[in-house]
């Protein structure tokens, strides 16, 4: 704990004492950061307001500096004093600002502090503004002068220098992969059932979430039975098996294309065909839609998620479910970045409906969803944890009308947050993968 | 040459000044980085254009449009008041006939869009968050096309209004490119921009027919 106090002092201190040098500096990343569509975008904002109520932040605290039109303004207000004429000579009338040491401190408690880069604004938004890639360019310059706060810096840097978000050891993900394959071959009653590793030349190559091999075990037994029972041709990697990138949320695309390089690394040096993504949000708008862009080139192979796959396997007959096997009513959160930034919307619904007996909507749902506020690297930044559960009361609500004993959502992120919603807003709810939840109602072929 | 005339050529003077600057503006706009897309989309682009256009657009679709359904409605018929007093401007200016119905229909129009342009306006003022979030431009930009609607309406009913409508069109065709009037330019773009991305994604327009149970 005191630690945790000494890191953030040195992080305030630093804040406080940027030189002009280094603020001129956030400006020219900054700069960097915007294309012509950003710079667009900025220009588009007529403060109608009409985004607030779209924001569990605001909806949950009634704070101005919680609306996203608020939030955009202290991007916008410092490209117009940067980059705008208007901004340069008339910066009182349109509401231009330098980025000055103030304005700073509200960067970082705003854009990071009170967004989870949902996108919900986007699509509620008049205009169409892309707030949370406009934010995510901010966070990015600031990211550059080494201001995001500690925890979710740290969380980059780990996944940088070691390999995965949770620092796992090459022998320890082995170690671990290695009796969670004895426990598959107990649970499966066969000896020959495999949790492969590096192997050439295999269809699929499937990624984790590093929680899992931490915390998260049964999230792994469960995607090892699913591809037992659909006889799948995959394999682990032993280096690049991190499916996660923070640097989604700090912004450093240098970071992000680190991380996400690693996968595209494994895939050709194991030369799979099929890059499988675990159930991560973020994870798949990273390495979906983002990476491409953050390495600039074009994969040569298709990146999908998970819940892509099952629904193959389930609409060939490649897996048999038996819901009754699931009598609990079984509600679904729709991650952000997988649903309303990643366009995976109804295969998890399909492959529910195949795999619970009682399967029942929240509302909103789908693109339409609401962030269940662990998004946006909240889970690493302890500095806004209190904020964060606070935002979180709009999904508890949601959780608490559908009357689900399960909720499954298809991210660990979301999984966490949900798990501390769980505790803090006494739902009395179990929270599973779609994946569990798929190898729960598995039917195993016993014949061969 | 009489005064309304010359003032006349100020205002067809005025949108030209405010035609190069707004493309000074696309010039300065586009001149950030431009970036290329690697990722393989996964939907169409052209229908979440035409979604973004069109059904995202409308309250059903849109929460935020749903919620706040009386500004929602005041926004739509404010900006259709100023569209057609903007037409009905250029049509006296350049001395083309308007047909008596199309008059009827624009006072309507521009009448509408002016109760609902002050309405906004007094939002802005008396909401505390709407002041927050507003700057002196907001209250400019509100004021002078106010006006402009109040002055086309007067002008559409009664002689001797033409001149202060043109000094005030003058000043608002001016004001464009300085401040928050600019968003109605930029506004098509950043819809096309929002389409574009959802579309290739494939959020608005997903597989429901193949995931029926």
């Amino acid at each position: 704990m005191a630690q945790t106090e000494e890191v953030k002092d040195k992080f305030e201190e630093r804040l406080k004492n940027l030189s002009a040098e280094e603020r001129q500096r956030i400006l020219q990343s900054f700069k960097s950061k915007i294309s012509s569509e950003y710079a667009a975008y900025l220009n588009t904002c007529a403060h109608c307001g009409l985004c607030a109520d779209s924001c569990h932040y605001y909806l949950t605290s009634k704070e101005t500096k919680s609306i996203p039109a608020y939030k955009l303004s202290l991007v916008t207000s410092v490209f117009k004093k940067a980059f705008d004429r208007v901004g340069q000579k008339l910066p009182n009338l349109v509401g231009a600002k330098d980025l000055s040491i103030p304005m700073i401190e509200e960067w970082v408690d705003s854009l990071f502090g009170r967004c989870t880069l949902c996108g919900r604004c986007t699509i509620n938004c008049t205009m169409g503004i892309n707030i949370p890639y406009l934010i995510r360019a901010a966070r990015g310059a600031l990211a550059e002068a080494g201001l995001v706060p500690p925890g979710l810096q740290s969380t980059v840097d780990t996944a940088v220098t070691k390999g995965n978000n949770m620092g796992i050891a090459k022998e320890d993900w082995l170690e671990t992969v290695e009796w969670l394959e004895e426990e598959l071959q107990q649970e499966v009653g066969d000896p020959e059932a495999k949790l492969p590793i590096d192997i050439k030349g295999a269809r699929l190559l499937y990624t984790i979430n590093p929680r899992e091999a931490m915390f998260f075990p049964l999230s792994i037994s469960a995607a090892g039975k699913v591809f037992y029972a659909a006889k799948a041709d995959w394999t682990f990697s032993s280096e690049n098996f991190d499916v996660t990138n923070y640097g989604l949320y700090n912004g450093d695309d240098e970071a992000s294309g680190i991380m996400s390089g690693r996968l595209v690394q494994a895939m050709e040096e194991l030369q799979c065909k099929e890059l499988i993504l675990a159930e991560c949000g973020h994870g798949f708008n990273s390495n979906r839609w983002e990476a491409p862009e953050w390495l600039a080139r074009k994969y040569g192979f298709p990146v999908s998620s998970i819940l892509e796959l099952l629904t193959r396997y389930i609409q060939r007959g490649q897996i048999l479910l038996d819901p009754s096997k699931n009598q609990e009513t079984v509600t679904l959160h729709d991650p952000c970045n997988l649903v309303r930034l990643g366009g995976i919307i109804e295969d998890q619904r399909f492959i529910l409906r195949h795999a619970v007996k009682n399967f029942v909507e929240m509302y909103p749902n789908r693109e339409k969803n609401f962030c269940c506020g662990g998004g946006g690297g909240q889970l690493a930044m302890t500095r806004f944890a209190q904020r964060r559960l606070e935002a979180g009361q709009i999904k508890a609500d949601q959780i608490k009308k559908t009357g689900a004993k399960i909720v499954a959502t298809p991210c660990h992120n979301c999984i966490d947050q949900l798990m501390e919603l769980n505790k803090h807003y006494k739902l009395g709810i179990e929270i599973k993968t779609i994946t569990e939840i798929v190898a729960d109602a598995l039917v195993l072929d016993t014949k061969g | 040459m009489g005064m309304e005339k010359i003032l006349g050529y100020g205002v067809i003077l005025s949108l030209g000044i405010t035609l190069l600057a707004l493309a000074a503006l696309i010039k300065r706009t586009l001149s950030f980085t431009t970036k290329r897309e690697f990722s393989v989309p996964q939907g169409d682009w052209k229908k979440g254009v035409v979604y973004a256009f069109g059904k995202g657009m409308m309250p059903w679709e849109k929460e935020s449009a749903r919620k706040h359904i009386f500004t929602y409605c005041a926004g739509f018929l404010y900006h259709f008041g100023i569209f057609s007093a903007l037409i009905i401007l250029l049509l006296i200016i350049f001395a083309l006939p308007v047909p008596p119905w199309a008059v009827i229909l624009s006072k309507i129009l521009i009448a509408l869009g002016l109760v609902c342009g002050i309405g906004l306006f007094i939002k802005r003022i008396l909401l505390d968050h709407m002041r927050q979030i507003s700057c002196f431009d907001d209250y400019i930009a509100n004021f002078l096309v106010d006006m402009f609607l109040v002055l086309s309406f007067l002008n559409m009913s009664f002689p001797g209004f033409r001149t202060i409508l043109y000094i005030n069109a003058i000043a608002m065709i001016l004001y464009i490119p300085l401040g928050k009037i600019r968003h109605c330019f930029f506004f098509f773009y950043s819809r096309f921009l929002f389409g574009r991305f959802f579309g290739r994604r494939g959020v608005f327009h997903r597989k429901k027919a193949q995931m029926k149970v």
